[in-house]
């Protein structure tokens, strides 16, 4: 059937439609979900791991604390959905801090390239377990943020913007130098990779 | 139009196609790494223990010896020098113990000297819980029985920084191409070796064994070196056969200290004494053995016949003195001893050599006043020496006198009793000699009877007497108990001594002695 020559865009977007419902279907589950996210992730890891294999010995003077809020990840580990919008939000930051990389060499473009893919799908199973846990939960959010007292993704959320202004303040005070690149990309992958750890907790859950 | 206006839908459905596939089933990345630093750096977790490697791309200058050190990405500290890789000469580090937090970002600076001059610096970020690319298998030995394999693993003390890779001990079994995976739990407090048994196992099979260690964020592992062993039927299981060889080797044990034991013991003389007695001890040779008892003095029962004689007082002439058969004048030698003879009449002519004869001769005036002696029975035995005694002339019953038996020279009877037919008379020890007469002194003898064997007795002056000499008195106490200074013969084979062949330690104690010549005998 799809061997003549006009049955063959019948057959692609049957295909692509096959595709789309798997990948729907896919999504809908969020412990499938926190498998692909963590698997991601586990990459985009690698990527930068890659990428910062050198570090100029003189660039070490230049090295500054941007002061991870780690106490983020303490408080919303007994809650899964305040550790996803949490690990949302640092990948969203991520991905604009890597979209104002312009340097060279080809390589370093490549591997950002990807790392900047791998984190938009970080973005996309996040969302979509958002989205579902949000319609399943949301009476029971009320509750538990009303009797629980424990604060809201958006004062976590703050915080994270507030340490990744820390790092976009920096790069334009350093002109966006490659030590400062450099330090950067070092400090982003210490950030994912504590979110990466409490991933592991969500797939228990 | 149509038909471009399909083209382009279809490189877009295309497009869209490859990335929903790519996103599906996962795209691996390209992991080159490429960098202008001149050594290569990395990590791997060796037996629980981080060690950290470098090798160098240019290889025409090599380094003589290295210094590593480090710093905290994520504070504003100083560069720290590894103490035990401080100008080494190995191209790696343990840093097991110095990088606590596996989950830190670590800045290494790896510098090569020669000599004093600095050929090559590396620096590198690592965080240990990524940047580990390899987790080495640990040693392991197998052991197959009949329906189960125990396996142990060799594992050295997991630290708690081991713990933080979250690593799991895998062990695979395979036989026949079926794989199984056996997961032994490891605890913080885990060290040394583990033993873990797959059982259930078919006998007459082949199983491989296999360990590794697996983590979840590494998508590859190394596996450990296969190691085979064939299930024999009939295999005693390990508790048997351990059972077995603690019994072989504790009887073993037993037997050896049971033989030293008795070897000691027996060369210590406490069992199995010894009865290599010296030869003069060995009495085995004697069937009998007869205590051979010195030879005693031949003794005879005697009977004294007392003479009384005359005192003759020597008028000082020197004329033919009358014959007396009884008389006898008191001889003296020459150094003032007074003679007295006790006279014997034999019983029998047949033991007339047995015969004895004792002369007693009256003592000296002054002998009245000497101490009674102890009474000399009519059956003191009497030993001549010229005439050995036979014991067989002893058992002869002597005939009793019925004459008494009379001092032929005692005036004074009082210090002599007579009763029937046996005669008591005092002997001063003192002043007493025993002789044995010999023949000069028969012939000089005339009053003497031929067939009578004199005794001569002589008596010492008073005054070389000393009663309180204790020496003296000692000796005269020896010559008056007869019992005890002269032995019986119970034996009528044996010869008989005369006392003066007595020892010596009698005749020592006399010290006053004198030596009389003609054949007295020394007190």
């Amino acid at each position: 059937m799809c061997t003549k020559p006009d049955m063959i865009p019948k057959c692609l977007w049957l295909i692509v439609l096959v595709g789309l419902c798997i990948t729907g279907n896919l999504s809908l589950d969020c412990n499938l979900l926190n498998v692909h996210l963590r698997r991601v992730t586990l990459q985009n890891l690698r990527l930068l791991s890659s990428m910062s294999n050198s570090f100029p010995r003189e660039c070490l003077k230049e090295n500054k604390d941007f002061e991870l809020p780690q106490e983020i990840l303490s408080h919303t580990q007994t809650v899964k959905r305040g550790l996803r919008e949490a690990f949302y939000e640092v990948s969203i930051q991520a991905f604009h801090i890597f979209s104002q990389y312009t340097f060279e060499p080809t390589w370093k473009l490549k591997h950002l390239n990807q790392i900047q893919m791998g984190l938009d799908k970080q973005l996309e199973y996040l969302e979509q377990c958002l989205q579902e846990e949000e319609n399943e939960n949301a009476d029971v959010k009320e509750a538990a943020m009303k009797y629980s007292g424990a604060q809201g993704p958006q004062v976590h959320n703050l915080e994270l913007r507030r340490y990744f202004n820390k790092m976009h303040n920096f790069l334009k005070e350093k002109k966006y130098s490659h030590c400062a690149w450099d330090i950067v990309q070092v400090e982003i992958r210490r950030c994912i990779y504590y979110f990466y750890q409490f991933t592991a907790l969500l797939r228990r859950k | 139009m149509h038909l471009s206006q399909n083209a382009l839908d279809i490189k877009s459905l295309n497009l869209i196609l490859m990335v929903v596939i790519s996103l599906v089933f996962g795209v691996s990345p390209d992991w080159t790494e490429s960098s202008n630093e001149a050594c290569i750096s990395k990590m791997t977790l060796r037996n629980f223990r981080s060690i950290l490697s470098w090798e160098l791309k240019n290889l025409s200058i090599v380094p003589t010896h290295y210094s590593l050190s480090y710093t905290v990405m994520s504070r504003d500290e100083d560069m720290k020098t590894v103490a035990d890789c401080t100008n080494i000469k190995r191209s790696f580090c343990d840093l097991t113990g110095v990088w606590e937090d596996i989950h830190e970002i670590y800045l290494t600076l790896v510098e090569g000297f020669r000599g004093n001059m600095l050929l090559v610096n590396c620096t590198r970020p690592f965080m240990p819980a990524m940047d580990i690319v390899s987790f080495e298998p640990p040693e392991f030995e197998i052991v197959g029985f009949t329906d189960h394999i125990n396996v142990l693993v060799k594992f050295p003390l997991v630290t708690e920084e081991g713990l933080q890779f979250d690593l799991s001990l895998i062990i695979e079994e395979e036989s026949e191409g079926i794989v199984k995976k056996h997961e032994p739990k490891i605890k913080e407090n885990t060290s040394g070796d583990i033993t873990y048994v797959i059982d259930k196992l078919i006998p007459n099979t082949n199983y491989c064994v296999s360990v590794y260690l697996d983590s979840k964020d590494q998508d590859t592992v190394i596996k450990s070196p296969v190691k085979c062993t064939f299930l024999h039927p009939g295999q005693e299981s390990e508790a048997s056969e351990s059972a077995k060889i603690g019994g072989i080797i504790i009887l073993f044990l037993m037997a050896a200290f049971l033989t030293s034991t008795i070897v000691i013991l027996k060369r210590i003389g406490y069992i199995c004494l010894r009865n290599n007695f010296p030869k003069a001890l060995n009495f085995h040779n004697f069937s009998v053995w007869i205590p051979k008892l010195p030879p005693c003095e031949a003794m005879d029962l005697v009977e004294v016949i007392s003479i009384n004689r005359k005192k003759k007082v020597w008028d000082y002439s020197y004329d033919d003195e009358s014959d007396s058969d009884n008389e006898t004048s008191p001889r003296t030698s020459g150094v003032g001893y007074t003679m007295h003879g006790l006279t014997g009449r034999p019983l029998s002519q047949a033991s007339a050599s047995s015969a004895t004869s004792v002369e007693s001769q009256s003592t000296d005036p002054d002998s009245s006043d000497q101490p009674d002696l102890p009474e000399a029975h009519a059956e003191l035995p009497v030993i001549p020496a010229h005439s050995p005694w036979q014991l067989e002339h002893i058992s002869e019953p002597y005939e009793r006198r019925e004459s008494p038996l009379q001092d032929p020279f005692s005036e004074d009877s009082s210090s002599t009793e007579q009763s029937g037919d046996r005669i008591i008379f005092n002997v001063d020890l003192n002043s007493v000699l025993m002789r044995v007469p010999n023949d000069d002194d028969n012939n000089d003898n005339d009053s003497d009877n031929s067939e009578e064997d004199p005794l001569m007795l002589l008596s010492l002056p008073e005054e070389t007497v000393d009663p309180e000499d204790p020496h003296t008195m000692e000796s005269s106490l020896l010559l008056a108990s007869g019992e005890g200074t002269q032995p019986t013969c119970p034996s009528s084979s044996s010869e008989c001594v005369w006392p003066e062949d007595a020892p010596s330690d009698k005749s020592d104690a006399v010290e006053s002695d004198a030596d009389f010549g003609d054949g007295y005998v020394m007190r």
